[in-house]
């Protein structure tokens, strides 16, 4: 089953009806540096990271070359390939900058991507939480036995 | 805009009731020209145009009758007519409730000849 | 920077190998891939040049577990390390939550190995991260070559070293000292998450 998941709540229903009404295929929110914010599509957390770093990346060196032509911030690249075709948008939304990587088929089109990124821009700015104050503490003071615990199992081996 | 291009719409555009044109890219559903009246929304009427017509598409070819030749959406307030070019090239016009189809039709299947 | 997430307590740091050219940083990736069971790991991306010297990064997303009750996954990346890729090599420090620099041991590659070193301190004063609080370890590779062809950890701390940071002798084609590195870093980038948070 195909399922949209968020690391900030906020961006589920825009994202979700985004997909819906743009009919993309996989749909990714990321932090200008590759962190996930919200996705649809992606079946594996490390199949989404992979391409999170991969669209930041596109978004990151894209933003240089502009910057070396003093030219503003680019707002959208496209790449229609045979199958599917590719749209990396960016944006800002009241949380900070924001990525947004499509993958569409056959089913949808560039028109119709464009089209509905507008709307998410503009749900996303809407549905955008004050910064809510954040818990003090993350972990706790003996993370670490958690932590060597955690890459012993990871690398096969004793500590 | 290519002489050619705003000829075709043109044509089209000065049909009494005819509020808009729009050239619009079939499979990607991107304008290619327009000549629209203010307030209407160019990029959302191409790419939801687009997406119509290829859905129609895929209805007449899996009905056996071929491709659509002419698409006429009645709304409550007006209409949204398509004709394909044989080139790729959607030719859409909006246009008032009160529009004379027929010569809509024809004024859109010449420009899209001209396209071929 | 990292993500953390109070909703779904989830964690993703990002770290990222940094040192001069061929001193073994994609070779500690790979090693790390190879090793980490297959559910635990993405695939590995390398945006790499035909003769597979990296272009652009290499990329590897783990999957730590639940580490206080955060699902926390690690982001590795390399930066390539020719002194041409500089534009780049920015790009994938941006943003990092700590840094491994891997360095070549061999005697003759002190001079690139203190230009890198240079490179990351100029590096991240334009992304103006404070370079005395992101958690850095060394690592000291191919210490597995003849004696005469390497420098000493000791002497690589004296030469590169000013800051301290803890350091690791490596062989990472055999896997010797890249768990500890990924270990040290992993602490400390987790630490500072905690006390950042909690200050």
């Amino acid at each position: 089953m195909t399922t949209t998941r968020a690391v900030e709540p906020w961006t589920l229903e825009p994202l979700r009806r985004f997909v819906a009404e743009a009919g993309a295929r996989l749909a990714l929110l990321t932090t200008p540096a590759g962190q996930v914010i919200a996705q649809h599509g992606f079946t594996r957390a490390v199949d989404v990271m992979a391409a999170a770093a991969l669209g930041a990346a596109i978004a990151a060196s894209t933003a240089e070359i502009n910057r070396m032509l003093d030219e503003p911030k680019f707002r959208a690249l496209t790449h229609q390939g045979v199958r599917h075709g590719i749209f990396l948008a960016n944006f800002e939304t009241p949380r900070g900058s924001m990525l947004a990587l499509v993958v569409y088929g056959a089913g949808s089109s560039i028109g119709l991507v464009q089209l509905f990124m507008e709307d998410l821009v503009r749900e996303l700015a809407a549905a955008a939480p004050v910064r809510e104050a954040q818990p003090r503490t993350v972990l706790a003071a003996d993370f670490e036995r958690d932590l060597n615990q955690s890459l012993a199992s990871l690398f096969g081996r004793e500590i | 805009m290519r002489a050619g291009l705003r000829a075709a719409l043109d044509s089209i555009t000065r049909i009494r009731g005819v509020h808009g044109a729009v050239l619009v890219a079939a499979d990607d559903g991107l304008i290619v020209a327009e000549a629209l009246m203010e307030g209407v929304r160019g990029n959302a009427v191409a790419a939801l145009a687009a997406s119509l017509y290829q859905r129609f598409l895929r209805a007449t070819e899996a009905a056996g009758v071929q491709r659509p030749e002419f698409l006429h959406l009645q709304a409550s307030q007006g209409s949204l007519l398509v004709v394909p070019a044989p080139s790729g090239v959607l030719i859409v016009a909006v246009a008032a409730a009160d529009i004379n189809v027929g010569l809509a039709r024809l004024e859109m299947i010449r420009a899209a000849e001209a396209f071929a | 920077m990292s993500l953390v997430n109070f909703t779904t307590r989830e964690i993703t740091c990002k770290l990222v190998y940094y040192g001069p050219g061929r001193s073994g940083k994609t070779t500690n990736l790979q090693y790390i891939y190879q090793r980490v069971p297959e559910d635990r790991r993405g695939r590995m991306v390398s945006l790499a040049t035909q003769t597979d010297r990296t272009l652009f990064f290499d990329f590897l997303p783990i999957e730590l577990g639940a580490i206080s009750g955060f699902k926390t996954r690690f982001q590795l990346y390399t930066v390539p390390g020719q002194v041409y890729y500089n534009a780049t090599r920015k790009l994938v420090l941006q943003g990092a939550d700590g840094v491994v620099f891997v360095a070549d041991s061999q005697a003759r590659q002190l001079d690139e190995n203190i230009e890198s070193m240079q490179n990351l301190h100029a590096n991240l004063l334009e992304h103006g991260i404070d370079v005395r609080t992101l958690p850095v370890v060394l690592q000291y590779n191919k210490q597995d070559l003849p004696a005469d062809l390497v420098l000493t950890p000791v002497e690589l701390d004296e030469a590169i070293n000013f800051r301290t940071w803890p350091s690791f002798a490596a062989d990472a084609l055999k896997g010797k000292g890249v768990f500890e590195t990924l270990r040290a870093l992993s602490e400390r980038v987790l630490r500072r998450l905690s006390e950042a948070e909690s200050a």
